[in-house]
């Protein structure tokens, strides 16, 4: 455990060492108070909006239809690399002549992936929250902090599932470009109904919990306890093969 | 020496083979490594080298054989084995964007008993005091290449595998990193397998080599020491103020070999034993030949190099 502590605190510091990750959080940060202003400066026109506090104004930002999807883009495009920059630096090696699994290796990652997701999910919320409290009030009630947890959460799984992705083919290629490629792809099939019945088993349409709440299943027969399903199973699938392919290959 | 005979080895290679599809690229390497020893691992390009050292330390996979680190399985028990090495293979590799310091901390997490007094001490051992809270990506190769042996010395390892650990240095940091190789190989009994395309290296550094070529095993070979037989006895240049009278002299003798003379720089070339040397010495006399200067002509490690592997291109 402790082991597994100081790989997980390894890979966080590979993220945070890097420039990249605080551009990655200051745009988000931008992001997210650039858009509470925007939607501010329109809501007294459109008086209709239904945000009476930053509380409620999170409930409606955090899914992936609104700053989820920013943060999704941004973890995807920060932890392309997790796996792949490691090739591409031959700090493999210095990696895998340690006393430690190549599994625990590929764990810590992975766990440091979900950090950097959760953290990006996180300034998003915060930043948010800030500006929307002075745009529409810092109060709230419990039933919109419940609700706000719920898309805040939402988004998440939402960014998991692409995140998960990418991690996959980063892993699988070596490749950092591929992977944001692939991952960023994914996203855009998100908003992609085919209507036919096995699209249902499809990925991209599930990836997107709040759905159920907002407008309904985007197919008939879908729950979101069915999509739960589905995205476990892929998100398994990707895991299963990445670990697979990273345990066993050679490296030259 | 009779020290490094009883020492069990550190590093046990046992029949190792990697093919690749219907190519085989290490086929049936064996030999040891002893603790206190520094064996260097010779051969042409593509020969095997950077694979037999990529399976040592478990980035590729055997297809046949095994590898032992202090009688620990490369194979079966990978963790305890590798926490035995240390070890650089190709480039020292680093994290550029992070601190010379942050990098050593990188690898010393992944110990279980590694200390900051520990990382502390090796970075005095290699001098990395003024660098290391410098970017790596500011470093020179050579100092790339201290840090290497830094972050590979700090688990205390038994055995250190060192693939081109001289790739560039500069002549004064070759020197240094011989001597510091040489100390910790003697004083803290570490085993020390190196590989080099500088043969003169090798030469000063190693009290063995294996030669593979081809990814076999081609000759083991102490260096140093001289092996029995005629076609080991040592070489004498003489140089005399006639030479046809010394040749005289010398093909008279039954156990000494002459083997050409030459008339423009007046010198002889024989084969003796150290048993023989007075002999010799007394028939040039004999024979009022005198004597200006015997030397003796040592095969290089390249000129043998060069015979074991057919003369194949080494650089």
């Amino acid at each position: 455990m402790l082991n597994m502590t100081k790989l997980i605190q390894n890979e966080w510091l590979k993220q945070t060492k890097k420039k990249s990750f605080w551009v990655s959080a200051i745009l988000m940060a931008l992001i997210g108070v650039g858009a509470t202003v925007i939607t501010s400066m329109f809501s007294d026109a459109s008086a209709g909006i239904g945000v009476d506090s930053a509380v409620s104004y999170l409930s409606g930002m955090m899914t992936a239809s609104g700053m989820g999807q920013f943060a999704t883009i941004l973890s995807v495009v920060g932890t392309a690399g997790i796996v792949a920059q490691e090739y591409a630096h031959g700090t493999i090696k210095f990696l895998l002549i340690r006393s430690r699994g190549r599994g625990e290796i590929l764990t810590s990652k992975y766990i440091a992936a979900l950090l950097y997701t959760l953290a990006m999910t996180l300034v998003a919320a915060l930043s948010m929250y800030i500006a929307g409290g002075f745009a529409f009030g810092f109060g709230g009630t419990g039933a919109q902090w419940l609700d706000a947890l719920q898309a805040g959460a939402y988004g998440f799984v939402y960014s998991l599932v692409y995140v998960t992705l990418t991690f996959a083919i980063g892993t699988l290629t070596r490749s950092t470009g591929v992977a944001i490629g692939g991952g960023l792809t994914g996203t855009m099939f998100g908003g992609i109904i085919i209507f036919k019945d096995f699209y249902k088993y499809v990925l991209f349409p599930n990836a997107d919990l709040a759905v159920y709440n907002q407008i309904g299943p985007p197919l008939p027969g879908m729950t979101i306890g069915f999509s739960l399903i589905v995205l476990a199973v892929y998100m398994a699938l990707f895991l299963v093969a990445g670990y697979t392919v990273f345990r066993r290959r050679d490296v030259a | 020496m009779t020290l490094k005979q009883t020492n069990p080895p550190v590093l046990k290679l046992s029949g190792v083979t990697k093919r690749i599809g219907k190519k085989t690229i290490v086929d049936g390497l064996s030999f040891e490594v002893r603790g206190g020893e520094i064996v260097g691992l010779l051969g042409p390009n593509g020969a095997g080298k950077t694979t037999a050292m990529r399976m040592m330390t478990g980035l590729i996979r055997m297809s046949e054989g095994d590898v032992t680190v202090a009688g620990s399985s490369i194979r079966d028990r990978f963790k305890e084995a590798i926490a035995q090495v240390g070890g650089i293979i190709e480039n020292p590799e680093f994290y550029p964007y992070m601190s010379g310091f942050d990098n050593l901390k990188q690898a010393a997490r992944m110990t279980d008993s590694v200390t900051d007094q520990r990382i502390a001490e090796v970075i005095g051992l290699l001098g990395l005091e003024e660098a290391q809270g410098k970017k790596v990506k500011t470093y020179s190769l050579g100092m790339r290449q201290r840090l290497g042996i830094a972050q590979a010395l700090l688990d205390r390892p038994k055995l250190l595998i060192l693939d081109e650990p001289n790739n560039g240095l500069d002549p004064a940091g070759i020197r240094e990193m011989r001597d510091y190789l040489k100390q910790i190989a003697h004083s803290e009994g570490i085993a020390i397998l190196v590989s080099s395309h500088l043969l003169s290296e090798i030469e000063q550094m190693c009290s063995r080599v294996v030669v593979i070529q081809n990814g076999r095993l081609v000759t083991e070979r102490k260096l140093g020491g001289r092996e029995a037989g005629a076609a080991d006895l040592p070489e004498l240049r003489i140089r005399v103020d006639k030479p046809e009278e010394a040749r005289r002299a010398i093909e008279a003798l039954e156990r000494v070999k002459l083997e050409r003379v030459s008339e423009a720089e007046s010198e002889v070339t024989c084969l003796a034993a150290d048993a023989d040397m007075a002999a010799l010495i007394d028939a040039l006399r004999l024979a009022g030949v005198t004597v200006y200067r015997i030397a003796e002509t040592r095969k290089s490690l390249e000129d043998e190099f060069l015979q074991w592997t057919g003369g194949n291109q080494i650089a």
